[in-house]
């Protein structure tokens, strides 16, 4: 039924991941993504690999879901990697025919790629599963809020744009059903909303379009005066309720990637480059 | 004769998944032409579910659905014939009003069944009249109008389908007493003007005791009672363990009855109650 | 001494027009009103009389045209006490969705208060204080998009009473709710009256949920037209009825037998008081 739709992926559970600070993990999953660039060889790229893992298998996240997610993604990976295969000119000859060769060094390139693209996949998965969009919202309006320093001549506010990203987090359910009894409506009318070409269809849609964006205006209206009764005046002197705090899962967590981010720079510099 | 038959319809939600969810259980049930039956039940009772399959919106996990004989889910085009046949009209119809005038927005139904440009500037003409609204209205935005007007015009909407049995779910809710007992005229008259089959969705008892034929109480997914308005409430106790409210005017007669007055029959209308006081007294009875 | 809580005096509103069109006649005329701390009002009317303006103007969402009204003696025309004003006044209005910002039924409560810098600790104290007020603590971790009509219209009233106003105004909170959500929100409101002494003040066009104010205004065309108890204005049906209005059964009863020579004694509004009265005549 549409009413179970959920917003964004969270899996509800209560890991370490599940626990941390929502800054740690926006903060941590960025530096990942810096770090696995900097990885210049199959060593190092296998530890940030088994970084990759056991964060997987501590969020308690089942991986089938992270094979979902990854699903879509494949083809391009697969693409990048024929493309690479066929293109890296270098190394050792493996096969040779027609105008291709193909070299040793081209295989591992793009070997790598695809690991690297895996890698980054799985991890900021990781971030929405094991949080909430509220949460991430929340994570990052802290983040940016140095960024108000530079918004402010502008007249406009880090909190504002939070504050838009969770009220379309609290509206897309409510928008998605009245779409569905838009719909509903308008095909008891006879609307036949399934057939015909791309022209037809689009003509089709406009019976359900101008309704929900007379509907939306008129929510957007409501709820503005609704906020203004209950004193919204913008993010300045406001409080909250949910303080955000550091806890020893977070320690944990900052330094395992440290310890990783040093065996990183170690292999790296041990190991010869093969990219 | 029976103009729509449902026969041991069973909708379940989500079939296959964990969050399956039976809506309707096992529901049998004829609905004569001519008649106008009342579908009672609260919230999650299953009858916005058991309407939408009338005109095919939903496909039965179980069971059909029988317009004139013919089950509806047959094919596509029995489907398509079915939207044409049974005119739905959901809560709030005018939140689908989307037209540039009221005049395009009723000839939207005629338009998608495929009608000639006369028959429906007929049709709208006559809906716009069976509404209560004149001909001034045809030109204006529908978005200009008030609430009561806008609820008007969807309905025109439906009705110039022209459909066989006019579906209403909910019609009168957020109106004032003012819009609701205007909305209750024009079905009345529409119904004895085109002697169609209407069915109305509500949770007031009261609304029904006024308007209704035929009484459906839905509850759980079942039909819990079909019958004459009379026959429905004089079961009043049953309905009240349902989360049904019956009228005041019941529940006043009901605690009468159990005092010891010999009232006739069952009392659902201020009417009948104030005949019912006045025949007691005639006859003298003293308590 | 019973001490005035919101007054309106001589007000008159009217609605801004579109540019090229004529000016729009008056949706309020001339209307004199005072609430008292402490009570529990409710406004009566069809649609388009003119109550849902008379509940708008109460916490500075309108200002009059002409006269003046003020909360607490607070006039409400004047811009700097806007705020001032809404932390007295809360409001809860029609449609139950319109009216949640957040996706956590918690965190939608903690709103209000959290506009009003108030500190985290005592925000979640009051937070999960109105959550039980409106018996919707279990559900606190729930989505707004998951809860019935009548449960959302109670998480909006504990947003309100999270800000621990003096008085809420209700706009019609009902309208859009089944019966039973219709039941679940009107006990919440006789409650948060008796039990926590808020003044409120609810629009409804509903008379079954008007006769159990202690006292009832009939608004029409932008006037006020009756004002009193609920016995002293259900007493006239005729009037009522004549500006599309309904009165409770028991009462047209006793009405129609009056006009058939039967009368009934008392002034009779509920079940039970018409009951005994026609017992009395057997």
């Amino acid at each position: 039924m549409i009413k179970d739709i959920t917003i964004g992926q969270y899996y509800k559970s209560d890991s370490v991941l599940h626990r941390c600070d929502p800054r740690t993990k926006l903060v941590l999953t960025i530096a990942f993504i810096v770090v696995i660039f900097i990885c210049k060889n199959f060593y190092a790229i296998g530890l940030m690999a088994l970084l990759t893992i056991v964060s997987m298998l501590i969020s308690s996240v089942p991986v089938k879901m992270f094979f979902k997610s990854m699903k879509p993604i494949f083809p391009l990976v697969l693409l990048t990697a024929i493309l690479n295969v066929f293109y890296t000119t270098g190394g050792n000859v493996l096969v040779s025919f027609w105008k291709i060769t193909i070299t040793d060094k081209a295989v591992f390139t793009a070997l790598f790629i695809a690991l690297r693209i895996f890698c980054l996949i799985i991890i900021s998965s990781l971030l929405t599963y094991t949080t909430t969009p509220t949460v991430l919202t929340d994570g990052i309006e802290k983040l940016l809020k140095p960024l108000d320093f530079i918004l402010k001549p502008f007249n406009f506010r880090v909190h504002t744009l939070a504050m838009m990203m969770t009220l379309a987090l609290r509206f897309i359910p409510t928008l998605i059903e009245e779409i569905d009894k838009i719909m509903n409506a308008q095909k008891a009318r006879g609307a036949d909303l399934e057939s015909g070409g791309i022209m037809q269809r689009a003509k089709a849609l406009i019976p359900i379009i101008i309704p929900l964006f007379v509907s939306s205006f008129r929510r957007a209206y409501e709820l503005a005066f609704a906020m203004d009764c209950r004193c919204y005046t913008g993010g300045d002197g406001r409080t909250r309720m949910k303080k955000m705090k550091f806890s020893l899962s977070d320690l944990w967590v900052f330094l395992v990637f440290i310890i990783v981010c040093a065996g990183i720079i170690f292999l790296n510099i041990k190991f010869v480059a093969v990219i | 004769m029976n103009v729509l038959s449902v026969k041991g319809l069973t909708h379940v939600y989500g079939q296959g998944t964990s969050s399956e969810a039976v809506a309707l259980n096992n529901c049998s049930f004829d609905i004569e032409k001519g008649e106008l039956v009342a579908i009672i039940g609260h919230t999650g009772s299953g009858k916005s579910t058991l309407i939408q399959h009338f005109n095919g919106l939903l496909k039965p996990s179980k069971g059909q659905i029988l317009l004139n004989g013919k089950d509806i889910n047959e094919n596509k085009q029995t489907v398509v014939e079915s939207r044409f046949k049974v005119g739905l009209c959901f809560q709030y119809p005018e939140y689908q009003l989307f037209e540039e005038t009221v005049r395009r927005d009723i000839a939207f139904g005629p338009k998608n069944m495929k009608l000639s440009e006369e028959e429906i500037n007929r049709r709208v003409l006559k809906c716009i009249e069976y509404v209560g609204l004149d001909e001034s209205y045809l030109e204006k935005s529908p978005f200009d109008l008030s609430g009561g007007e806008k609820r008007r015009v969807a309905i025109a909407g439906v009705m110039a389908m022209e459909p066989e049995i006019l579906v209403l779910d909910e019609p009168t809710a957020g109106l004032d007493p003012q819009g609701r007992d205007t909305v209750f005229e024009l079905i009345k008259e529409y119904r004895r003007k085109t002697g169609s089959t209407v069915i109305i969705v509500s949770h007031s008892m009261e609304d029904v005791a006024r308007l209704a034929t035929k009484a459906l109480v839905m509850n759980k997914g079942e039909v819990a009672m079909y019958g004459t308005i009379d026959e429905v409430y004089s079961r009043a106790d049953e309905l009240v363990t349902m989360g049904l409210n019956v009228p005041q005017i019941t529940r006043i007669f009901m605690e009468l009855k159990k005092a010891g007055l010999p009232i006739n029959g069952n009392i659902y209308t201020v009417e009948q109650g104030v005949e019912e006081i006045i025949r007691l007294q005639k006859e003298g009875y003293s308590l | 001494m019973a001490e005035e809580f919101i007054k309106f005096e001589n007000v008159s509103f009217r609605y801004e027009n579109a540019e090229d069109e004529p000016e729009l006649p008056l949706a309020l005329k001339n209307v004199n009103l005072t609430v008292n701390k402490g009570e529990l009002v409710a406004v009566l009317g069809h649609n388009g009389s003119g109550k849902s303006t008379l509940a708008k103007l109460t916490n500075a969402i309108l200002v009059p045209e002409s006269g003046k009204v003020s909360v607490m003696g607070m006039d409400t025309s004047d811009e700097n006490l806007k705020y001032d004003i809404r932390r007295k006044v809360g409001m809860v209005f029609q449609n139950p969705d319109n009216q949640i910002v957040a996706t956590i039924v918690e965190d939608d409560v903690a709103f209000g208060p959290e506009n009003l810098g108030v500190h985290p600790d005592e925000i979640r104290k009051r937070v999960d204080e109105s959550l039980r007020a409106v018996e919707m603590y279990e559900m606190r971790l729930a989505e707004p998009h998951n809860l019935s009509g009548g449960q959302k219209q109670r998480v909006a009233i504990a947003g309100i009473l999270a800000m621990q106003t003096d008085g809420i105004v209700f706009d019609e909170p009902t309208a859009m709710l089944d019966p039973r959500g219709r039941q679940a929100v009107m006990d919440t409101i006789l409650k948060i009256n008796k039990e926590q002494g808020k003044t409120v003040m609810f629009i409804t066009h509903f008379m079954d949920e008007a006769v159990q104010a202690d006292r009832v205004v009939v608004i029409n065309n932008g006037e006020i037209m009756t004002d009193g108890t609920p016995k002293e204005v259900f007493s006239d049906v005729d009037k009522l009825r004549k500006v599309g209005l309904d009165v409770p059964q028991a009462r047209e009863l006793q009405c129609r037998l009056e006009q058939n020579g039967i009368k009934l004694n008392g002034n009779i509004l509920f079940e039970d008081e018409c009951i005994k009265a026609i017992k009395e005549l057997f």
